[in-house]
């Protein structure tokens, strides 16, 4: 257990990702130390949400390694992975609930296949993940019933039912209005201090980086451009950063 | 032209690698994984007992007509009471399974491709496998086992109530004696009939299954690549079928000889 104290929540080396003739990510590194909330910047199309497949195990590296609680999952048969994935909870940019299924149905989904049967217990952590989240009373709902906002805390109550040690963000404030931006974005903090989980949040959303991140990694060209505090970022003057912080496009009228 | 017949070879080889692959992978799951009973009776019931309206309907509809046709070729010979093996033997042996087999395409594969395929789009696949779930074991283990439990019940439907329609406008409308009818369809069906009838809905389920929840996991994106995956399940699974009941009918001709 000690040995892998050390070892940080979730490290890459040297990651390369090619989708067809497109060479997306370009030999990236990157280490997140347990418990800690690191929020990844980048324009659209940077690379970002690649990065997060990669650290579930969704996609698979063209070249390089990546490393979960010490542990190579680079190769590891997709059965061997499932187990992996316990261990680490994905929020999607679309929330990603099943339609098929009521809110509590998602909640008891993952419990259930992690062969939880006990009906009181199941009810126990479900209503205790939406209590987390907010939205109690919502257990029968569908998910086409529910606004944007109100779906994407479903996916995170779905997502940290099973108790990841880890959860990933991907864009979790996209679309969604100023308020329920800041109701999400103070959600992920809380959570992060109740639960003690080491977080990953994908974002091009300032707010959300100023308001979440211990450290903050830049992307820029498949590669880690910057990485550090979130101060460190504002005082950063490279242009590259400077017009991503303050939306400067460089285009003018 | 080469180069683009080329191109068609090893788009074709690479499909049914794919295919052949999933099937691994789902005989895979059902050794190592474990088996959603519920599901299965879940899917027996949606793909199983609701086509039933559709294939009876239609096995009904071709015994009565065939039985007719049948009739007024014969009836000019003097062999009337031919109408009933016949329409039996090619019921049993052809057009019960291959009809039900192009009836379920339409109703069960359509519904299996378009669904797996917004399952695909909405991120919904990989949200199963976030949380730990094999999508194959979850999603093409239950639906496979039902339909190959199904789809020889649905043949057998489907060849039954055509003999029941074709024995009615035989001889109830017709006017063909009963006895004869009945005594010729039977003397000239046998087990081999019944065997061979079964033997083509296992496989022509086994086809449309695998083919729909292709379709379904390798939908594209988007509202035209969710469109395109529930036709090209019909369109494929049916071609399939038609193309494969001519070779079973030859191997099947090896394994029961009839003549």
């Amino acid at each position: 257990m000690s040995a892998a104290k050390e070892n940080p929540a979730i490290e890459v080396r040297q990651l390369h990702k090619r989708l067809g003739p497109q060479h997306v990510l370009r030999g990236l590194d990157l280490q997140i130390r347990r418990g800690e909330t690191c929020v990844v910047l980048g324009r659209s199309g940077c690379g970002k949400s690649v990065l997060l497949k990669h650290l579930i195990g969704l996609m698979r590296p063209t070249e390089g390694r990546v490393f979960i609680d010490g542990e190579d999952i680079t190769d590891l048969p997709e059965r061997t992975l499932l187990q992996v994935r316990r261990k680490v909870g994905m929020l999607f940019q679309s929330a990603a609930l099943f339609d098929s299924m009521t809110v509590e149905q998602n909640l008891a989904f993952p419990l259930k296949e992690q062969g939880l049967r006990d009906p009181k217990e199941l009810k126990d952590r479900i209503t205790e993940a939406l209590d987390m989240v907010g939205l109690l009373g919502s257990e029968t709902k569908m998910p086409d019933k529910l606004s944007g906002g109100m779906r994407k805390r479903v996916g995170l109550a779905r997502t940290i039912v099973g108790r990841p040690h880890c959860i990933l963000y991907d864009e979790p404030t996209t679309g969604l209005d100023p308020i329920t931006t800041d109701a999400i974005n103070h959600l992920i903090r809380r959570l992060q201090k109740r639960l003690d989980v080491t977080s990953v949040v994908v974002t091009h959303d300032m707010k959300t980086a100023f308001h979440c991140a211990d450290s903050v990694v830049f992307l820029h060209e498949g590669q880690v451009y910057f990485q550090g505090t979130i101060d460190e970022l504002r005082a950063s003057t490279d242009p590259t950063i400077t017009d991503f912080i303050e939306g400067r496009s460089g285009e003018s009228d | 032209m080469f180069t683009k017949l080329g191109h068609l070879a090893v788009s074709f080889a690479t499909y049914l690698g794919e295919l052949a692959l999933l099937v691994r992978d789902t005989v895979m799951a059902v050794v190592v994984g474990r088996i959603r009973w519920r599901l299965v009776l879940n899917h027996i019931a949606e793909m199983g007992f609701r086509s039933q309206l559709v294939v009876t309907a239609t096995g009904a509809s071709t015994g009565a007509v065939f039985a007719a046709q049948t009739y007024f070729q014969f009836h000019k010979l003097g062999m009337d009471s031919a109408v009933g093996p016949v329409v039996s033997l090619s019921m049993f042996r052809e057009l019960g399974p291959v009809l039900t087999g192009l009836m379920v395409a339409g109703r069960v594969g359509a519904a299996i491709a378009a669904e797996l395929g917004t399952m695909k789009v909405t991120e919904q696949i990989d949200a199963l496998r976030a949380l730990g779930v094999q999508p194959v074991d979850y999603l093409v283990v239950p639906r496979a086992m039902a339909l190959i439990v199904s789809m020889p019940l649905l043949v057998v439907e489907c060849v039954g109530l055509s003999l029941v329609a074709g024995w009615f406008v035989g001889t109830q409308v017709l006017g063909i004696q009963e006895a004869f009818f009945l005594e010729n369809m039977r003397r000239y069906t046998d087990t081999f009939d019944i065997a061979w009838t079964l033997s083509k809905g296992l496989v022509f389920g086994f086809i449309i299954v695998f083919m729909s929840c292709y379709e379904g996991l390798n939908a594209r994106e988007g509202a035209v690549g969710v469109g395109r995956a529930p036709t090209e399940a019909v369109v494929r699974c049916s071609l399939s079928i038609l193309v494969s009941n001519f070779f079973l009918s030859f191997g099947l001709n090896i394994l029961f000889p009839t003549v």
